[in-house]
């Protein structure tokens, strides 16, 4: 109805572009029609008279009239002249009473007929006795939040009966029970801009129409409230009710609560009007109300907090910047006792429930002391946020162990982020994040990762197993004809004494060789994870191919490396990366013997990839991959080959993988596959 | 036999390749040794070569390739193969191949010593008198 009614006065009386320009006016601008029902109200009359537009559209401009019958007077001499002007007596939403000065011009349509009454309004002299009750009311700039209730399922509530008959004595419980259902059953009609602001959280306005009242209502003074609604569901239509919330009920001090019951078209609604005390437009009540919401906030939130006060600590960092420090990091080094002054005079202020539990405390009392306690598993980390603290960063963050107040170990993030003026110098949040369980099971992936490898690598050490003997064997047979040919010059008659050093110097080095080659077949046949080291793919490849020449060989086919000269190092594991290159190069040898190619050659080339990335290309002069399994040769148990297992690609692609790298298969333009694989280049600060 | 003829030896491995060398000087067998087979057919034009010592698995042309272009070109020198192989059809197709003997690495002195005895080298020359 309200809506309509609005609806009205915007088509009608005032046509959009005037009610537009009316809002912005200083002075009150009041449209009714020729009988004195409201159709617009603008801002300016609700800071003076303390109504939102949303409670008088619909009402008679009467109801707010001090002295009613010279009012009706002043009405029938206007409509007869057109024109009227003068003081008035006007009742304000907090109940004083004020004089405004006002003219009124009746409006006319073409054919000379009345339309309807602008009234421009400005408050006059206020009598002395009114300034105090005025001020209160109406606070500089700030409307009333304005509710129109439907209370017609209170109703039953609230019969005679059950209404209580003196409202301003304490209620029995069973009252107490029941005025708390009236507030779930008031439902709202709708509420102005003020009230979603102050009142709405994160609703708006259109998401609050239809709730209960009870959602939105604050919790501490909800009784007040209640009583007020049953009081005025009581009551008779034209009477209003006030409350002013005294001075304990914090969150709306100086508050007052203006309440009437409609008397628009027969409706059943209540209205409520809510005068903040606080001047702007943020209340005390708002902060207070979203300080509630980011303390919840932040209480809640699943990472562990914690709010410090660094700025003690601030003062000797400043005090050593005066003093000329400017390398901190060895300053520190130099002075241990700096960083251990550091942790007792920085001191938690505040943690919230993940800092409780992460710690293993029993309340936040446990936690609010000098940040000592955070650094007894890496008390390095101290320096490094101290460091950080000097260089006026922003934020730190670093992985290191904590030892919680139950004695356990516990991998850890931590991020720091530091306070930057204009911002509370006191307030430095640490964040910890655990990260036992992600360590655990990245730790575990990796092991699974590495037996999964070391078990492909073992089966392919027996397929190669020709291929390795020869490759020992050939020393082998050096030694063993060098140590005969010894022999015999040890029993010709012109011993040769020259040729027998240098005999016995080549036993020495083919053992020596020999013995390499195990070493280097135990190794690949061992399992377990391996640090990652500094790697060149050249010297890789090469130590692959002692595997693999003998299969090369063997079946006649050409194999050609090339290296670029400034192809970047890489960090990784030497023994799963020799892996890779086996499989890749058994699978070229395996595809060349079965297509029986007349040309068989292998290339390798190893060079820069994308950037910051080495790049490897092996290209076979094999039959190439079927266009339909292209994307399945890296998947486990996928073979073509009769005899294969179908592990040794998806070997290839576990291992790039879990060195950050990747893999592709494609078929070459001018025939045969090419398998293509990058790693990231080894940073160059980590370079040993 | 003054002016004896030389064997050739073929071995991609260098430790081999000498160790056959080395082997062949102490019976005062004059030999010339190739890391490919590719090197020693060019050589081999010349005509220089009575004996063919060879390695069977090696890049490029490989023993039994040697042995079919050796029977190509007609000449009627004996080949000796020597292989890590210890595969009997591996063995078969070089003796099919028309090979004098093939010989598993590591090689025993006596056993080459053996066959080129056979071939009618002198492999007692350097032997000192107390044996």
């Amino acid at each position: 109805m309200a809506e309509k009614l609005r609806i009205v006065a915007e088509r009608g009386a005032c046509p959009a572009a005037g009610a537009e320009l009316a809002d912005l006016a200083s002075e009150s601008v009041i449209a009714c029609d020729l009988k004195g029902f409201i159709q617009y109200w603008n801002p300016a009359s609700e800071a003076l008279y303390g109504w939102p537009a949303m409670a008088m559209l619909g009402r008679r401009l009467g109801e707010i009239s001090a002295s009613i019958p010279l009012d009706s007077e002043h009405w029938q001499q206007l409509l007869r002249e057109g024109r009227w002007h003068g003081p008035v007596r006007r009742c304000t939403a907090t109940g004083s009473q004020i004089t405004v000065s006002v003219r009124r011009t009746v409006r006319y349509n073409e054919l000379g007929e009345a339309l309807d009454v602008v009234e421009y309004g400005r408050g006059a002299s206020i009598g002395v006795a009114e300034i105090g009750t005025h001020a209160a009311a109406e606070p500089q700039g700030g409307g009333a939040a304005c509710w129109e209730l439907d209370i017609s399922g209170a109703h039953a509530l609230l019969s005679p009966a059950s209404a209580p008959e003196h409202p301003h004595d304490a209620l029995g419980p069973d009252q107490e029970d029941a005025l708390e259902r009236l507030l779930s059953l008031a439902r709202i009609v709708d509420v102005n801009d003020r009230t979603v602001r102050l009142f709405g959280g994160n609703a708006d306005r259109k998401q609050m129409v239809g709730q209960p009242m009870a959602n939105f209502w604050p919790a501490e003074t909800r009784s007040v409230l209640t009583r007020l609604l049953a009081e005025v569901a009581a009551c008779g239509p034209s009477q209003i009710i006030r409350r002013r919330l005294d001075q304990a009920q914090c969150v709306l001090r100086d508050a007052t609560l203006t309440a009437w019951r409609s008397v628009a078209g027969g409706r059943n609604t209540a209205f409520l009007m809510v005068h903040g005390a606080a001047a702007g437009d943020r209340t005390a009540w708002e902060l207070q109300a979203s300080e509630d919401r980011y303390r919840k906030l932040i209480h809640y939130m699943p990472t562990a907090l914690w709010q410090v006060d660094a700025r003690g600590m601030g003062e000797i960092l400043d005090r050593l910047r005066a003093e000329g420090v400017t390398d901190i990091a060895s300053f520190l080094t130099e002075h241990p006792e700096i960083v251990e002054l550091g942790k007792d005079v920085v001191c938690v202020t505040e943690v919230n429930s993940g800092a409780i539990s992460l710690l293993g405390g029993r309340c936040a009392a446990d936690l609010i002391r000098p940040v000592r306690y955070l650094f007894t598993g890496t008390p390095d980390t101290a320096k490094r946020i101290m460091i950080a603290h000097f260089e006026g960063r922003r934020n730190h963050a670093e992985q290191g162990r904590i030892l919680t107040l139950n004695g356990r170990m516990r991998d850890v993030l931590f991020h720091v982020t530091y306070p930057m003026p204009p911002e509370q110098m006191d307030t430095t949040f640490i964040t910890i994040e655990d990260i036992t369980e992600r360590l655990r099971t990245e730790t575990q992936l990796r092991q699974l990762q590495a037996d999964h490898a070391h078990a492909a690598r073992i089966s392919t050490l027996g397929e190669l197993a020709t291929s390795i003997a020869h490759e020992v064997k050939q020393p082998l047979a050096a030694i063993v004809t060098n140590a005969e040919t010894s022999l015999r010059w040890l029993s010709r008659d012109d011993v040769n004494v020259e040729k027998l050093r240098q005999l016995t110097g080549r036993i020495i080095s083919s053992a020596s060789r020999a013995n390499d080659i195990i070493q280097h077949v135990r190794s690949m046949a061992q399992r377990g994870e391996r640090e990652r080291t500094s790697l060149h793919m050249s010297e890789i490849v090469e130590e692959a191919l002692l595997f693999v020449r003998h299969e090369i060989e063997a079946r006649r086919i050409d194999l050609a490396i090339t290296a670029a000269p400034s192809c970047p190092r890489i960090l990784g594991d030497r023994i799963q990366l020799q892996q890779v290159i086996v499989n890749l190069i058994i699978n070229s040898v395996q595809a060349i013997a079965q297509a029986e190619s007349t040309e068989r050659r292998i290339r390798i080339c190893i060079g820069s990839g994308p950037p910051g990335a080495l790049g490897f290309s092996i290209h076979d002069s094999g039959p190439g991959i079927a266009p339909d399994i292209l994307d399945r040769v890296f998947e486990s148990f996928f073979t073509t080959k009769v005899d294969g297992m179908g592990i040794g690609l998806s070997v290839c692609h576990s291992i790039i993988t879990a060195h950050g790298g990747s893999i592709e298969a494609e078929n070459h333009p001018r025939g045969g596959a090419i398998f293509r694989f990058s790693l990231p280049a080894q940073p160059h600060e980590a370079r040993d | 036999m003054s002016n004896s003829p030389r064997i050739a030896v073929v071995d991609d491995d260098e430790a081999v390749r000498e160790s056959l060398s080395d082997l062949l000087q102490v019976l005062d067998l004059p030999c010339r040794s190739f890391d490919r087979a590719e090197a020693f057919l060019t050589a081999y034009a010349s005509g220089a070569f009575t004996c063919l010592i060879t390695d069977l698995r090696m890049p490029g042309i490989g023993g039994v390739e040697l042995l079919r272009r050796m029977k190509a070109l007609g000449g009627p020198m004996p080949v000796i193969v020597i292989t890590s192989s210890t595969d009997h059809s591996t063995h078969r197709d070089v003796m099919e191949n028309g090979a004098m003997a093939c010989l598993t690495k590591p090689i025993r002195g006596e056993e080459l010593i053996h066959h080129l005895r056979a071939l009618g080298y002198d492999c007692d020359k350097g032997r000192g008198g107390g044996r």
